[in-house]
Parts: structure tokens; C-alpha cells; sequence
């Protein structure tokens, strides 16, 4: 059990796939203009990692491993494919705005690398493990950036048609924060306030343990 | 609208307007990844021209004559076009190999890593699939085999540009001197967004 919880955890923080391993960006950057789209489109990732890497990891001795990478790109495929109908079928405005998103799944570097790195060679519980922590932190980090992104750009943060914050009516929202360079920027300080954040405690750790 | 300025206008917005790397973040793992310095940027944005071409052509003639007949697009497009374009770059690969050593040192090692490269689904996806293809030109419910060849080599040629660019700008990055926090990946992601403002400027040209 405390095997799972590292593993789980592991994908949230210390490895996280966009703030350290920069896996998978391209999608982060593209629908974070709005929160709403960034939850959905975390979520579908969310559900293909963690379904691909229990399938991976079930018949992990059964895929040969030299026609390993074809194998686990029709698993992620299979999964993208089933996640495309459920959007279209139940969320359809989110499945308009999300358009060439949602099949590019598939080639998102951070499920096709988790497959190969972790479940591939691990048990199916622990792979579900690797799979939600390592869904969770992309989700986390999509929507932070979409948050601010989103209050920053526009003034206020709206779901579904309801507003759920608004900033006092004399901000003038900046709307590059909204346009595309808006998001290169937000998140190159993003990764340099982790960074700064992850050198400090580092360094308060060390100083710790000089003193003892 | 004639045939020539449509054209023009699918290559023009291919390419600058709506820029596959900078104003639609689609294929930004190479874009990060091999643009330290120029001459692999320049071997890449080759591969890229040249694998990009061919997928579009092959999803375009697999999704008009086998998907939409057999009436299973819908639910196959992705693995099928995924399989196709895999299939087909371990096969020019492997030609290369054997027939243009020329050719193939200068952008064999590519080729693989261009197989997940989002930008190659996405374009090939939007010539050959009816409904995605989202840029405001008049060109029909789906594109024709010559338009969709003509986007595909606009939004290539401006995926080569942007990296060549991106490439030089950070070849002289490398000698200023930046905050500890913003070394590496940081200001490469800054450096990208000034770049990407630039695009700004070209949204709106001819309506698009």
C-alpha cells in the first residue's frame, strides 16, 4: 500500500509530467483559455493514461516486445476513440471547442511514455497508481493554468454559464494574457516559480541538516 | 472564388495566420526539444515537409475511398490514421536507408520521432476529415485531394519556419546571461511567447 501512495504521488509532484518532465504540452497550452475546457480535456486524458496502463500492464506478458509501441498505440487509440463518442454524444459544445484536440490524444507523448516506461514493466495495481497520480498532476497543472489564464484574461471565471468569480469591475483585462503567446508566457513563469520553489526547500533541507 | 487565389489563401493561412507551432501549440515536442541549434532544426523542418506531405496524401486517399464507403470513419479515423502514418514512415525510412544515403543523413534520425508528432496527425486529420478543417476560406464540405495537399504544404513550410527561427533565437540565448530560476526550458518558453506575438500581427489578414 505505501508503494501505491509513493507511486500516486510521484505523478503529482516530483515527476510531474508538465511542470518537470515537459511531456504532453502541446494540449495544456491550447485549451487552457478556459477552465471549463481545460477540466474536460484533463479529464479525458485522466481516463485514457489510467485505462491504457491497466490494459498495458494486464498483458504485459503477452506483448512481445518487439511490436510493443504498435500494440500500445492501438490500446491508447482504442481508448481516444471511445472518449471522441462519450464527448460527442454527452458534452457536445466542449466536444466543438476542443475539435482536433481530442483524436491528438492519442499522440500525447505522456500516455504513449507511461505505457512504455512504467506499466509495461509493473504489476496492473501499481500502474493504476502511476496512471491516476500521473493523470491528476497533468489535470492539476491544465487547470492552475487555465485559471489564471482565464481570471486574469477576461476578469472572471465562468462555468457552464455561471460565473463563479469575477474581479472588481475597474480591472481591465489584458488580453494577451487570452491569446496564444499569453499562454507561452504564463507558463514559462510557471515552471520558473516551481523550479524557485523546489530549489528553496531544497536548500532550507540542506541548511537543516548542517545545523544538527 | 477562383481556384488560384483559394489556393494562395489555404497556403497563406497554413502557414502564417493559423501557424501549427506558435498560434495553434500543436507539435511542440520537437519545437522545444530539437531546437538547440540550427542545422538539426533545419533537417527536422525537411522531414517534417516531406513526411507531412505524404500522410496527408495517404489518410486523404484512405479516408475517400475505404472509411467513407464502408461508412466506419466515425469511429476508426484515429487508429486507422495513426497506423497509416506509423506505417508509412518505417517504410520511407527504411527506403531511404537503402536507396539516398544523401537524403537519409540528413533527416533519417528524424523520421521516427516525427511518427508521434502531433502536428502530422492534426494536419493529416484536418485534410482528410470532414469537420475539422477549421479555417474560414469557402472551400466546400470537405477539401479536395489538391486543396488538402496545398494546406498541408502551407502549414509544413510554416511549422519549418517558425522552428528555424526559434532555433536561431535561441542559439544566441545561449550567451546571455538569465536568472537562475529562468535557465533552460524557463526562458524558452518566454522567448516563445514574444515570438508568438509576432503572429498576432497576422491574425485577421484576408478575413481569416
Amino acid at each position: 500500500m505505501n508503494e501505491w501512495i509513493r507511486t500516486f504521488r510521484q505523478g503529482i509532484g516530483i515527476e510531474n509530467p508538465l511542470t518537470v518532465l515537459m511531456i504532453g504540452l502541446c494540449a495544456t497550452l491550447a485549451v487552457s483559455t478556459q477552465v471549463q475546457n481545460a477540466a474536460f480535456m484533463g479529464l479525458a486524458v485522466v481516463f485514457v493514461v489510467t485505462m491504457s496502463n491497466i490494459l498495458v500492464s494486464v498483458f504485459r506478458n503477452a506483448i512481445p516486445s518487439e511490436v510493443r509501441i504498435p500494440i500500445f498505440i492501438v490500446v491508447i487509440a482504442s481508448f481516444v476513440t471511445i472518449v471522441d463518442l462519450v464527448m460527442k454524444a454527452f458534452v457536445p459544445g466542449i466536444y466543438q471547442v476542443l475539435g482536433i484536440w481530442i483524436p491528438l490524444i492519442v499522440v500525447n507523448c505522456m500516455i504513449l511514455g507511461r505505457a512504455e516506461a512504467f506499466a509495461y514493466h509493473n504489476k496492473p495495481l501499481l500502474a493504476i497508481a502511476d496512471g491516476l497520480g500521473m493523470g491528476i498532476g497533468f489535470w492539476l497543472v491544465m487547470v492552475v493554468l487555465a485559471t489564471i489564464r482565464e481570471l486574469f484574461g477576461t476578469g472572471a471565471i465562468v462555468w457552464f454559464e455561471t460565473t463563479l468569480v469575477r474581479l472588481p469591475a475597474g480591472y481591465a483585462p489584458p488580453s494577451v494574457l487570452l491569446l496564444f503567446p499569453g499562454a507561452f508566457l504564463v507558463f514559462g513563469f510557471m515552471i520558473a516559480g516551481t523550479r524557485w520553489l523546489g530549489e528553496r526547500s531544497a536548500a532550507r533541507a540542506e541548511a537543516r541538516a548542517c545545523r544538527r | 472564388m477562383s481556384t488560384i487565389s483559394q489556393f494562395a489563401l489555404l497556403f497563406i493561412g497554413g502557414a502564417l495566420i493559423n501557424n501549427i507551432l506558435l498560434t495553434r501549440f500543436i507539435g511542440l515536442c520537437p519545437f522545444f526539444g530539437v531546437s538547440g541549434n540550427m542545422e538539426t532544426s533545419m533537417g527536422m523542418s525537411l522531414a517534417v515537409v516531406f513526411v507531412m506531405m505524404m500522410a496527408s496524401t495517404a489518410t486523404w486517399v484512405v479516408w475517400e475511398f475505404v472509411l467513407a464507403p464502408l461508412g466506419v470513419g466515425e469511429f476508426l479515423y484515429i487508429p486507422a490514421f495513426i497506423l497509416i502514418i506509423a506505417s508509412l514512415v518505417q517504410f520511407v525510412e527504411m527506403y531511404l536507408r537503402k536507396s539516398s544515403p544523401v537524403l537519409y543523413r540528413a533527416m533519417g534520425i528524424f523520421l521516427p520521432l516525427i511518427t508521434t508528432n502531433c502536428a502530422v496527425l492534426a494536419t493529416a486529420t484536418e485534410a482528410a476529415k470532414p469537420g475539422f478543417f477549421k479555417l474560414n476560406i469557402p472551400v466546400g464540405a470537405s477539401l479536395s485531394l489538391g486543396q488538402a495537399l496545398i494546406y498541408t504544404l502551407g502549414v509544413s513550410i510554416g511549422f519549418g519556419f517558425a522552428l528555424i527561427t526559434f532555433a536561431a533565437l535561441r542559439e544566441r540565448l545561449e550567451l546571455a546571461s538569465v536568472p537562475r530560476a529562468f535557465r533552460g526550458s524557463p526562458i524558452a518558453f518566454i522567448t516563445a511567447g514574444l515570438l508568438s506575438l509576432a503572429y498576432v500581427g497576422f491574425s485577421g489578414w484576408f478575413g481569416l
